[in-house]
């Protein structure tokens, strides 16, 4: 019969049947071998009793007569009961009238004295018991009998008794584990199937699963009914949760549907506003132009630096104008996926600028990099926007270093663009890529503080993120990734942590 | 110094006895030997005379013995009569003393001649009356008396007990048919120390 498992309940409980049963038996066998030794004691010292008194009464005319001989056939009688091991008949003086000895046994050694007022004494040693009796003949003393009897059937009885106890505890204890093993399914089973159901439940996460109740209603049938009742609850709840998330959720998808549009459609009115200023402002800058050629020398010198004034700020409003229209056309237009050369294009970027500015001095370290799936024009754009911060940046330096290259963190490939420019505020890292933010007022670095805001929103049409590091006066480098990462929930956090610590 | 004093000394200074010497004569049977060793030279003088044997014999066959219900044995007395030797009536006296079988007094009594018989459970013959002896036992016969003698051949002359000499015992035989004739029983356990039965079912032993 195959033993439950070692924690099992059903084990337990075959194991406290064994014990209870195996302690009851014992002590039930410690009881009865006392009271079975007591009583055998108390009935062989009773056996000696009567068979001292037939010797005496059969010794008595030997003792007056003055017939050792008869009273040696008296005690030779004794021979037919194994258990007595010597015997003799003492005259009063205490003197041995006749003994006898069994063969193997040693010879009576003293006649053990019989206290005043009684009969008959007894003394139990190790291996024996004595006897003494007095002899009464007619009222009065004649002589004693002494008899010993060997106390090994004592131990012979104990050992058949403790033999015999061995086997019906051995046998009970066989019995204990059968009965358990019938019975304690019954009390066991249905815990057992109460423990599996849990077990499964907790490890699949399937609460439609039920424990079969038992036939009985006692309390493991209680447990059942409460903990079935306990899943029901635990699943209604589950829908009910998974109702209010699915709600939820839709409600959410909505906003974001509804967000979307309205995003879409002031997008749209800002890209139409744009490019309904354009008209005007073209007209604007083209007549200024007229005005100045036609009629430039027929106006005086203050006349002349107003209408430049004009054709200056008609410039800044085109380019302004431009941007937004760049800006708006990065969220709106389709990206177009393509293998580009980033190494390349900062390397253009940084030759258009130094036509521009010829008499700066700027060194650009352009490290090659890899090829990168993306929409070029965008990426230009990106770029561009980055590199010319940069050379902005560095304008109130005499000599200055800008830097463009790629590193690999946690699998992710970054590119970074790093000036040795005026830096900014640490604390300010949140606005750097809000639109028409500037750290920096428009007289020392001229701007409008949207080419940041459209290198945010081409990194991230990209999947990737842009973040800065910077200081005052002690540059600037901004980190752009392309792709998202891959693992979307590893490394984001690290980002953010980034960020924040920026 | 006697050897007793001698051992404890050399106990005492020994500390214990050797374990051999103390297994073959350990010291306090030693001492008990040495103790008894007067009582064993004195034994000759104090050890129970003929007479006195014979005296308690007497007095101890009253109680194995049973006499018919019409005879003596009514009275409140057990009586142990002795005819002739004036000396066993002496010793018999001091021996029955006191003593009662149930609860009749023993008495001894000396008979003079044959006419005081009537009061007798018991009688004693001496060996000095051995030539009236057929006489005597007729006399008796019918008065239901245990006729005890040491005269040679008694039982075989129609006498009921007779002391016999064996090996510096007295012991006795045992006529059992003039007890018959007379309805006087005797207990087995008598006939078991007995040297010769006569008259037993079983056969003389």
């Amino acid at each position: 019969m195959p033993l439950p498992p070692r924690r099992s309940i059903l084990r337990k409980l075959t194991l406290l049947n064994m014990l209870v049963s195996g302690a009851a038996l014992t002590l039930a066998c410690l009881a009865f071998f006392t009271y079975d030794q007591v009583t055998f004691r108390e009935s062989l010292v009773h056996t000696l009793s009567a068979q001292a008194e037939i010797i005496g009464s059969n010794s008595v005319s030997a003792i007056l007569f003055n017939d050792p001989q008869s009273a040696t056939n008296t005690l030779s009688a004794l021979k037919s009961s194994h258990s007595i091991t010597a015997a003799g008949i003492f005259t009063l003086d205490r003197k041995p009238f006749a003994t006898y000895t069994r063969e193997g046994s040693d010879a009576i050694v003293n006649l053990p004295a019989i206290p005043d007022g009684q009969v008959e004494t007894h003394r139990f040693g190790s291996a024996h018991l004595v006897l003494v009796r007095l002899i009464v003949f007619h009222g009065r003393p004649v002589g004693f009998v002494y008899i010993r009897a060997d106390l090994s059937q004592i131990d012979e009885r104990l050992k058949r008794y403790a033999s015999i106890a061995l086997g019906v505890l051995l046998i009970s204890l066989i019995a204990a584990l059968l009965v358990s093993y019938l019975f304690g399914r019954s009390v066991a089973q249905p815990i057992l199937d109460l423990a599996n159901v849990a077990a499964g439940i907790s490890q699949n996460k399937n609460y439609s699963a039920r424990a079969t109740p038992g036939k009985d209603a006692d309390e493991v049938g209680q447990l059942v009914t409460a903990f079935n009742e306990m899943l029901t609850e635990i699943q209604q709840r589950d829908v009910e949760l998974r109702k209010a998330h699915d709600e939820l959720e839709d409600r959410v998808t909505q906003r974001t549907r509804e967000l979307l549009f309205a995003n879409r459609e002031l997008e749209a009115f800002s890209y139409s506003v744009s490019h309904d200023l354009r008209g005007p402002i073209d007209a604007l800058n083209g007549f200024t132009y007229v005005l100045s050629k036609e009629y430039g020398d027929k106006l005086d010198k203050k006349a002349r630096d107003l209408i430049e004034h004009i054709r200056g700020s008609g410039k800044r409003m085109m380019q302004l104008i431009d941007d937004l229209l760049n800006l708006s056309r990065v969220t709106s237009s389709q990206l177009q996926a393509e293998p580009v050369d980033l190494s390349s294009m900062a390397f253009s970027i940084a030759e258009d600028l130094r036509q521009g500015q010829p008499s700066r001095q700027v060194e650009f370290v352009i490290s090659q990099v890899e090829k990168v799936n993306g929409d070029a024009r965008l990426l230009r754009l990106l770029l561009d926007n980055l590199l010319r911060n940069a050379w902005k940046y560095t304008s109130a330096h005499q000599h200055a270093t800008i830097e463009f290259g790629s590193l690999v963190e946690n699998g992710r490939v970054i590119y970074f663009v790093r000036d040795d420019g005026a830096g900014f505020d640490p604390r300010s890292t949140d606005r750097l890529f809000q639109p028409f933010q500037r750290l920096h007022p428009t007289a020392e670095f001229p701007g409008n503080g949207i080419g940041l805001a459209t290198a945010q929103r081409i990194v991230r049409r990209h999947g990737g993120d842009i973040w800065a590091k910077g200081e005052v006066e002690k540059g600037a480098t901004f980190y752009f990734s392309l792709a998202a990462p891959r693992s979307r929930g590893s490394v984001a956090p690290a980002n953010d942590a980034e960020q924040t610590a920026l | 110094m006697s050897l007793a004093e001698a051992m404890k000394s050399y106990r005492l200074k020994s500390g214990r006895l050797p374990d051999l010497w103390r297994t073959i004569c350990p010291p306090h049977l030693l001492i008990a030997c040495l103790c008894l060793l007067p009582v064993a030279l004195r034994g000759q003088e104090n050890r129970p005379t003929e007479t006195q044997v014979e005296a308690a014999y007497l007095f101890n066959f009253g109680k194995f013995v049973r006499w018919p219900a019409n005879s003596a044995s009514n009275s409140e007395y057990l009586v142990i009569c002795v005819l002739g030797n004036n000396m066993l009536g002496m010793v018999l006296e001091g021996t029955v003393k006191g003593e009662t079988i149930d609860n009749r007094t023993v008495v001894a009594k000396a008979l003079p001649n044959l006419q005081a018989t009537a009061n007798c459970n018991v009688m004693f013959v001496n060996a000095s009356e051995e030539a009236h002896l057929d006489a005597i036992l007729s006399a008796v016969r019918h008065q239901g008396i245990l006729t005890v003698s040491d005269i040679p051949h008694f039982t075989d002359r129609g006498g009921m007990i007779e002391f016999v000499h064996q090996q510096d015992r007295i012991r006795f035989k045992v006529n059992l048919l003039p007890m018959a004739d007379v309805g006087i029983s005797v207990s087995s356990e008598l006939l078991k120390v007995a040297t010769k039965v006569i008259g037993q079912s079983g056969g003389a032993k």
